[in-house]
């Protein structure tokens, strides 16, 4: 349904997305999850015919979104981020011009506008300005306006940012309602709200895709790592940098000297390895003083912050 | 509906659910009415004599003001909201965007210009007035209206700051006003300012000549003025 091949953004000398491909199939929900900055609203403005593409083509239903973009357009339902809305305007009176514009026929609209009055529990503040309403409604609202004329692709850019808990899962619900019948794009920088809602996970990280797959597939791609915080007395930080850095199998993500003199540290151990020993000897050996050794296993969380970290360098 | 009407419908509503429309067309009665009865050296009722020329005069002075202030909003506002994206990537050309908006800005102008018909009326019913040179006079400040708010549009597609827009709209206008006196002489750069000012093409429409030349090159500045607007609006290559 959506494809992009070898997708660049350049913004002067700087390549906001990198040589992306990925496509997402009909009827899919695709979590795009990546740290601020990672490209992912940059890749959704250029699939929304928003921006176009330095290098590389994108095509949505097969169409090249340059050259058939309009048809593009008449597809893709789109909520940007931060839910831009003319405040001066009521909620029926704003849906009714979006109608306008789409050029919803006048004898399919009062259904298209039930629809989404319905779907996104709007009933009770239909007859309210945009300016009087919460940040849950607004969000409903730009929901509202992008399914208004029941596209077959969704792309939303941050739906559920700013909301309270029960907003969020309230926008959730929706979302995951409104897949079964649509194709999907969201992205988010919460992992658990992928894990509730997408069918498939892209991470992005620098403009650069880090990893995709199912949820499963991501959590089993982490099988047999384990993470360790090390609190560690009487060390100086570029010893343990050294020292840790240099070890087999360790990734060193985390590391920084505490008020009190200690040295919070924070590794990935790959190839199902058992460190605990190795390293209570290597304390010993230093002349170190292990405050705190805390092994846990990798969740999907952990796997989005090793692939969206920098690493320390060795 | 089509797009263009549908983004017409809205910024009239904008316009009227506002006080801005009032404003403008009050305030642009007002100061003229005023300057025309009773300013200057030969203040209409002074003279004595039934001519709506000083009308359009000073009604070009002020318009110049006004103008920038009708159209800054346009696309400055939209940018400073973000609405800008989501209307872009709707099923409608930058053509459709710009015209639309720009339309509605020409109905705001026509009601300006119909708020001073009480004027000619008024000296008609009193004095000889020339109902040519009215005529004429009416056509020429329609399209001097259109151009400025043209220019305008196009300073609004270039900013998310509505005061720069005006700003700007206010300096670009004056300087293709004004450009005729900016060389003295009638060198080559003399002649090219004078057929490039505004006030220059402006002036014939009051001695009731309606030049295709004059008609021509106020048609040209607009058109190239919402060119640009569109072009400026996202610099999209889409088709």
């Amino acid at each position: 349904m959506i494809e992009l091949r070898g997708v660049t953004k350049s913004y002067g000398s700087i390549d906001a997305v990198k040589d992306v491909s990925f496509s997402v199939s009909e009827g899919e929900i695709l979590g795009f999850l990546g740290p601020n900055g990672a490209g992912k609203t940059t890749t959704m403005k250029m699939i929304t015919c928003y921006m176009p593409p330095t290098k590389g083509e994108i095509f949505v239903d097969g169409m090249n979104v340059l050259e058939q973009s309009m048809d593009v357009r008449r597809k893709i339902g789109y909520l940007p981020e931060q839910t831009p809305l003319y405040e001066d305007m009521g909620v029926l009176e704003y849906l009714d011009f979006v109608a306008d514009v789409r050029q919803i026929a006048k004898e399919k609209r009062s259904a298209a506008m039930e629809r989404v009055i319905h779907e996104c529990g709007l009933e009770k503040v239909i007859q309210r300005d945009i300016n009087e309403l919460s940040k849950g409604f607004r969000q409903r609202v730009g929901l509202a306006q992008a399914i208004l004329h029941d596209p077959e692709i969704l792309i939303l850019d941050e739906p559920t940012t700013g909301l309270d808990p029960n907003q969020i899962i309230e926008i959730r619900n929706l979302i995951r309602k409104l897949g079964e019948k649509k194709t999907v794009i969201f992205s988010t920088h919460i992992m658990q709200e992928v894990q509730a809602t997408s069918d498939r996970v892209l991470i992005i990280n620098r403009g650069e895709i880090a990893a995709q797959g199912t949820p499963d597939e991501l959590q089993a791609s982490v099988e047999g790592q384990q993470n360790i915080q090390l609190v560690i007395k009487n060390a100086a930080k570029p010893d343990v940098e050294s020292i840790l850095g240099g070890m087999d199998d360790v990734t060193l993500h985390k590391l920084h000297a505490t008020r009190n003199g200690n040295t919070e540290a924070e590794i990935t151990v790959s190839g199902g390895r058992d460190l605990r020993e190795e390293l209570f000897d290597l304390a010993v050996r230093n002349d170190w003083k292990l405050l705190q050794l805390t092994p846990s296993r990798l969740s999907l969380e952990d796997v989005f912050i090793q692939l969206t970290n920098e690493e320390v360098p060795k | 509906m089509n797009a263009v009407l549908a983004i017409y419908k809205k910024e009239m509503k904008t316009y009227f659910n506002s006080p801005i429309a009032f404003i403008v067309i009050g305030s642009f009665l007002v100061i003229t009415s005023w300057l025309f009865f009773d300013f200057g050296d030969y203040p209409f009722f002074a003279i004595g004599v039934a001519d709506i020329r000083g009308l359009f005069d000073y009604g070009s002075i002020v318009l110049l003001f006004i103008a920038p202030a009708v159209s800054m909003r346009l696309i400055a506002e939209e940018k400073h909201h973000d609405t800008l994206e989501l209307l872009v990537t709707m099923p409608v050309t930058d053509f459709q965007i710009i015209f639309g908006k720009y339309l509605s800005t020409l109905v705001v102008f026509a009601l300006i210009l119909a708020g001073t018909l009480v004027t000619p009326f008024t000296i008609g019913f009193i004095g000889d007035l020339d109902g040519g040179i009215v005529l004429s006079s009416y056509i020429g400040f329609f399209l001097l209206g259109a151009t400025y708010l043209a220019m305008g549009l196009a300073t609004s597609a270039f900013t998310k700051n509505q005061i720069i827009a005006y700003i700007m709209g206010l300096i670009i206008i004056s300087i293709f006003f004004l450009m005729n006196g900016m060389v003295s002489g009638s060198g080559f750069m003399g002649t090219l300012l004078e057929n490039l000012s505004i006030r220059f093409h402006y002036q014939n429409f009051f001695r009731g000549i309606v030049d295709s030349r004059d008609v021509l090159y106020f048609l040209s500045l607009i058109t190239v003025s919402l060119a640009i607007s569109a072009a400026a609006l996202s610099s999209r290559k889409y088709r």
